[in-house]
């Protein structure tokens, strides 16, 4: 199953743009995820560092399957204010 | 009931926040405005990109407020403002209004700092010389249910 990745803050900048795209096993885990973005982002990978995965509710915790739908992006640490 | 937070790329009106959480029954009023620095770690700041995953951030500034709500007996008014913001701008603006000015300190405070560790926004410092630079920040985790 393909699925576009949102990226934000820090990963925008990985060479990727803002959105990626990348192919995923049924029911897969936000770890999942974070791996198969690492794959894409090659040897930019490292920025994921502390990174998460979230939907448009919520951070997804490693082990928790992913939505079939809706947004998902990638969360570099926050800095807002 | 009227929604007293949101993600916006419009100029901050902090005097509005604090007319929306005014109340005859209230004692005191807090508020907090953050705005964009010209010096950072000894380097001149032109200007801050705000970056921010909205749909996520619209929730979770909610959250937070609701939070403080039910923690202290407040109301509470929050907005952060995301785009490319010059040095003097207001990038953030927190109000709260309470029976007496205890509550009204903690909860401004609760707010402001649980933006900066929960919120999805990032900045990237611009300067007068070289490139800019993503800030380091708070890693997010999951939150367990409540």
């Amino acid at each position: 199953m393909r699925r576009r990745i949102e990226l934000y803050g820090r990963l925008r900048d990985a060479g990727q743009g803002a959105v990626l795209s990348v192919i995923l096993p049924e029911n897969a885990t936000a770890r999942q995820v974070l791996d198969a973005v690492g794959s894409a982002l090659g040897p930019n990978a490292s920025l994921l560092h502390g990174c998460v995965l979230a939907d448009g509710e919520n951070v997804l915790s490693a082990r928790e399957q992913v939505p079939s739908k809706g947004r998902l992006a990638v969360l570099p640490p926050v800095c807002g204010g | 009931m009227r929604r007293l937070t949101r993600i916006t790329s419009s100029r901050l009106n902090p005097a509005a926040l604090s007319r929306a959480v005014s109340s005859a029954r209230h004692g005191a009023a807090a508020s907090f405005v953050g705005t964009v620095r010209a010096v950072h770690a000894g380097r001149r700041v032109k200007a801050v990109s705000y970056d921010c995953f909205a749909p996520l951030a619209e929730k979770e500034l909610a959250r937070i407020a609701a939070e403080a709500e039910k923690r202290w007996p407040v109301k509470v008014a929050a907005e952060h403002r995301i785009g490319l913001l010059s040095v003097g701008h207001a990038s953030l603006a927190i109000a709260v209004g309470s029976g007496h000015r205890a509550e009204s300190f903690e909860a401004c405070r609760f707010v402001l700092e649980e933006i900066k560790r929960r919120l999805p926004v990032w900045k990237k410092e611009r300067y007068l010389r070289g490139e800019g630079r993503w800030l380091p920040g708070c890693a997010l985790h999951r939150k367990s249910a409540t």
